[in-house]
């Protein structure tokens, strides 16, 4: 039996297995799998994993995620308050820096992987290990640390910052979230994960100039993938395009895999990866909710059109919204098994 | 000489660089341009310049609408307390994220961007429940509302817009306050507005401005 982990791996180095890989990126769902609150849901690793797994063989899709929402990280460096909703994901619901001040007072822990606010992440990915078993590539999201402090400030405090200084504390700060990333990487590998999300929504130039990009964003990239090397990493703009600096990324960090916006030109993004890595071809899944099942159709053969010729692509969704309803998850998928079809 | 000034001015938020921005306005009141002048052809042009530069070659990024409106807020304060006479406003929206939704930054550039196109933006902050949209409004005479949201389950969820539109019916002022929301799932869905039953949109907080303005007189006719 082919698995997701072969297609996954035909699709990186360029062959073919029977059909391109699908990577399907399901969260809150879990819970309505599950039968429970959305707090209920997070409050332990073997709920989410359970969720993942019961999700991927209901749908058939080719991967799993350790990743609980995204304020987890903010947790991780002491954040305490998260709020929960029972339709989407839960919010950071405290600002861990407040003040200039609250930088210099930031630790970055020694080891993440033996930390307390870890347990329950790296119990999901243990329980994941076991039952995918190698089989199914397990995925994990870590910010980069030029994105890391929007989550431990807000993002208008950060821009702030970023942009007008000081400029002493705001390389402080990026200083230690550079710390946190290469501890939280390497907790997230040696827990097993496959796929390394590299969330950088600093990494678009729909987020800052190019002057800016050039001058700060890619040497901050640079510094990033040089501590911790390429393997595994997907370059993510938090669904920001980014097809103009994908050469320039490549060239100057080696990251192989990228992760296109649903909004991007997935031709064009595929042209200019020219078989260096692997093309992720996203759909715009906020439009699932309301899509009739031709629709979602026409636009995962549109994507597959554009990205399968050639081989090296893989197919997958944003991060699902809670209210696209089950029906049309399996339209999606449907269809990308069958127009993503080597058969 | 107005022309060199907006061409300097231009270029210092193009760099995201505020103390350019600020010494290029300086050095226009020394050389005796108005305050009035550096406001309404100066820093409103800008926003404009922000606006119709968004599709161009690697476009304009939210780092540069988002310090065009912190300078344009923080130009325009200074300037009109230098005004000859005070200037007159085009009329209020009262501005909050969602409830449910923490996220305040394209609020914060919506706000710095109406201060300088004269219209008062009163923020109500993050998590805003529908009720409250609609009474502030009344309390402050806005005849615009506008929600912020980042995530889609706020954007159209049953205490969001779709929730401020039923209470407007309901106190029967439908009409008179006019609806404008934005965020990123507007992004992704152009129609999304519709769903929400909202009355318009904006793609970014630079473009809201003359939206507002435009929703502004209808709600006055």
């Amino acid at each position: 039996m082919i698995t997701g982990m072969d297609r996954l791996i035909a699709a990186v180095n360029g062959g073919k297995s029977d059909r391109i890989p699908v990577f399907c990126n399901l969260f809150d769902q879990g819970s309505k799998e599950l039968g429970m609150s959305m707090k209920e849901y997070y409050s332990k690793g073997e709920y989410v994993a359970e969720g993942q797994l019961k999700m991927r063989e209901k749908y058939g899709y080719d991967n799993l995620w350790s990743l609980f929402y995204v304020g987890r990280e903010a947790e991780l460096l002491g954040c305490k308050k998260i709020i929960y909703a029972n339709d989407g994901p839960p919010n950071v619901g405290h600002m861990i820096i407040q003040k200039l001040d609250d930088i210099h007072r930031l630790q970055i822990p020694d080891d993440i992987f033996t930390l307390p606010a870890f347990a329950e992440s790296l119990k999901c990915i243990q329980i994941l290990k076991k039952e995918a078993d190698g089989k199914y590539p397990i995925c994990a999201y870590i910010t980069s640390s030029m994105t890391m402090p929007a989550m431990l400030m807000g993002m208008d405090k950060w821009m702030e910052l970023l942009f007008m200084g000081p400029t002493d504390v705001r390389d402080e700060l990026l200083a230690k979230c550079h710390d946190f990333f290469v501890k939280e990487i390497a907790a997230y590998r040696k827990a097993g994960a496959d796929v390394l999300f590299y969330a950088n929504f600093f990494g678009s130039t729909e987020a800052v100039p190019i002057k800016f990009f050039m001058e700060h964003s890619l040497p901050w990239i640079e510094k990033d993938m040089s501590a911790v090397g390429t393997k595994g990493i997907v370059y993510f703009c938090a669904q920001a395009r980014f097809n103009n600096v994908i050469n320039i990324v490549f060239e100057r960090t080696g990251i192989e895999n990228y992760y296109l916006s649903p909004l991007a030109d997935v031709a064009e993004g595929k042209r200019i990866i020219a078989g260096r890595g692997l093309t992720c071809g996203a759909i715009n899944d906020i439009k699932l909710v309301d899509w009739s099942k031709e629709e979602i159709r026409q636009e995962v053969k549109r994507i597959i059109d554009a990205g399968m010729p050639g081989g090296k692509f893989l197919f997958t969704t944003a991060i699902m919204p809670y209210s696209i309803p089950e029906e049309n998850i399996r339209a999606m998928v449907e269809a990308v098994y069958e127009f993503g079809s080597y058969e | 000489m107005i022309q060199r000034i907006k061409t300097a001015y231009n270029q210092a938020i193009f760099d995201t660089d505020k103390i350019a921005a600020l010494k290029v306005v300086q050095e226009a009141l020394s050389e005796g341009i108005s305050p009035e002048d550096i406001v309404f052809h100066v820093v409103v042009p800008s926003i404009e310049y922000m606006s119709t530069s968004f599709n161009q070659e690697f476009g304009t990024s939210l780092a540069q609408h988002f310090m065009t409106a912190q300078i344009a807020a923080q130009v325009t304060d200074e300037m009109i307390s230098k005004f000859k006479l005070p200037p007159e406003i085009i009329g209020k929206m009262v501005i909050g994220s969602s409830h449910g939704d923490f996220h305040g930054l394209g609020k914060k550039i919506v706000i710095g961007c109406m201060k300088a196109q004269m219209i008062e933006a009163i923020d109500l902050g993050l998590n805003v429940a529908p009720e409250k949209f609609v009474d502030e409004a009344i309390l402050h005479e806005a005849t615009v509302i506008g929600i912020s949201s980042m995530m889609l389950h706020t954007a159209r969820g049953e205490n969001g817009c779709i929730k401020v539109r039923q209470i407007i019916q309901e106190r029967g002022l439908e009409g008179k306050i006019k609806i404008i929301v934005g965020g990123a799932p507007y992004l992704y869905d152009h129609n999304l507005y519709k769903i929400v039953q909202a009355d318009a949109w904006a793609e970014n907080g630079i473009d809201a401005g003359a939206i507002v303005t435009k929703l502004i007189k209808e709600a006055k006719r």
